[in-house]
């Protein structure tokens, strides 16, 4: 029987910039740059040092998103945030679908 | 193991150019793209895509799948295995798959081109920490209310002693944090690819969802289920006892309650910090005028009630 591990949530610990990077293999200037162009963190963190930024599990999935895209269809970082941001969105309409049992079929 | 015809996953004819291919993945990356995709499928399909677009779009790899298939007649799902120095005369730069995409091709992509001289063998002398894995895990929404222990099975790639890397299954028991919710990742430190040199071991990092619940629907923290009344309890109020995800309430039903009011029980959603809220959406369920007495209450109720719930339609 293996041992029980324990699993600690992103929230919960959060994960700089350099654990962001190394977990989604791109560099860090990949992911300064997409935060410069507003599609990761909010409008203040562009002007902090990089070092305090700290990501969550959001962010997590929609770098993943942003790399897929990017790569996928070779386009720009704002085409690929856009894409995204529709992700998010579809996915955010379903769940309330469901929750509002309109789709029953 | 069976034989992957990558030029029919990807739908292109074996003599299709560079661009031909470029523009079949793309056409079925956004036609499967497992986030948008209403195809049942799609999260299967897009992994195929992708590792024939790994093979296909590497003209070494695609040589030699090339040159393998060449007059021996292997089609799309038939049993096979790779004959001897099949890729004799070829260099693999793994360029376009690493270790940690591995796990999503299969075990026929794994058999040719996770053996070669890959990343494995390019930094076995260098000091490196070990790459990050990330995979998806299905809970059950109970799962989150008891923070319980789950048995994961994975298809890790491994290095063996002469630096390849191999796909070997791995289970783990994990305990999961009790208040964890869709959308939310966890990580598992030390469980992802291994370390090269004494360097320490990637993390295993989980994208959590949940299995779909036959009584409940779950959005972010909150839960939302129906809950069926009777009509004299819509009308008179009443308290009922319900089960939910952690155990029993009692409920009291407002008087003059109709269909489609939400009652909200706060905090007892996703117990997170804070917790969720679980939102009942009342369904009054009429009594069946199936006996001679139901239709009677019927026949009294419809004298005895001045009621015309069609007054807002002007009839």
């Amino acid at each position: 029987m293996t041992h029980e591990i324990d699993a600690i949530l992103i929230d919960d610990a959060m994960l700089s910039l350099d654990e962001l990077a190394r977990s989604c293999q791109v560099t860090r200037e990949w992911v300064i740059e997409r935060v410069q162009c507003g599609l990761l963190l909010n409008e203040e963190s562009i002007h902090a040092d990089p070092a305090t930024w700290i990501f969550d599990s959001h962010c997590f999935i929609r770098v993943k998103r942003i790399i897929a895209v990017e790569k996928d269809f070779e386009c720009n970082p704002e085409l690929a945030g856009l894409v995204t941001d529709l992700i998010e969105e579809i996915e955010f309409l379903r769940t309330r679908l469901l929750a509002a049992q309109l789709n029953k079929d | 193991m069976e034989f992957k015809d990558y030029y029919k996953t990807l739908g292109v004819p074996r003599d299709a150019t560079a661009e031909d291919i470029k523009k079949a993945f793309r056409r079925l990356a956004r036609k499967y793209h497992p986030d948008v995709s209403k195809e049942t499928d799609a999260e299967q399909r897009m992994k195929e895509i992708n590792e024939a677009n790994a093979v296909l779009s590497d003209p070494e790899k695609r040589a030699a799948y090339d040159q393998l298939g060449q007059g021996r007649g292997f089609q799309a799902g038939s049993d096979f295995q790779p004959p001897p120095g099949w890729d004799a005369g070829f260099e693999f730069s793994g360029q376009g798959f690493n270790g940690a995409q591995a796990a999503d091709f299969s075990d026929f992509f794994s058999e040719l081109f996770g053996r070669q001289t890959g990343s494995g063998t390019r930094h076995a002398h260098h000091r490196m920490r070990g790459e990050d894995h990330h995979a998806k895990i299905m809970l059950d929404l109970e799962d989150t209310y008891q923070g319980t222990s789950r048995s994961l099975t994975l298809r890790m790639p491994k290095l063996d002693s002469q630096g390849r890397t191999l796909l070997t299954e791995h289970t783990l028991n994990v305990r999961i944090p009790k208040g964890v919710h869709a959308g939310q990742v966890i990580r598992l430190a030390g469980q992802g690819g291994p370390g090269m040199a004494g360097e320490a071991a990637g993390d295993l990092f989980l994208e959590v969802q949940f299995n779909p619940h036959t009584r409940y629907r779950i959005e972010k923290k909150d839960i939302h289920a129906a809950l069926p009344i009777a009509p004299w309890e819509a009308a008179l109020g009443a308290t009922v006892k319900i089960p939910v995800p952690d155990g029993w309430v009692e409920v009291r039903i407002p008087e003059n309650s109709q269909s489609g009011r939400k009652l909200r029980l706060k905090g007892r959603g996703i117990p997170a910090t804070p917790p969720g809220d679980l939102y009942l959406i009342l369904e009054v369920v009429l009594p069946p005028a199936t006996t001679q007495k139901a239709r009677e209450f019927y026949q009294t109720m419809a004298q005895e009630l001045a009621f015309n719930p069609r007054q807002h339609l002007g009839v």
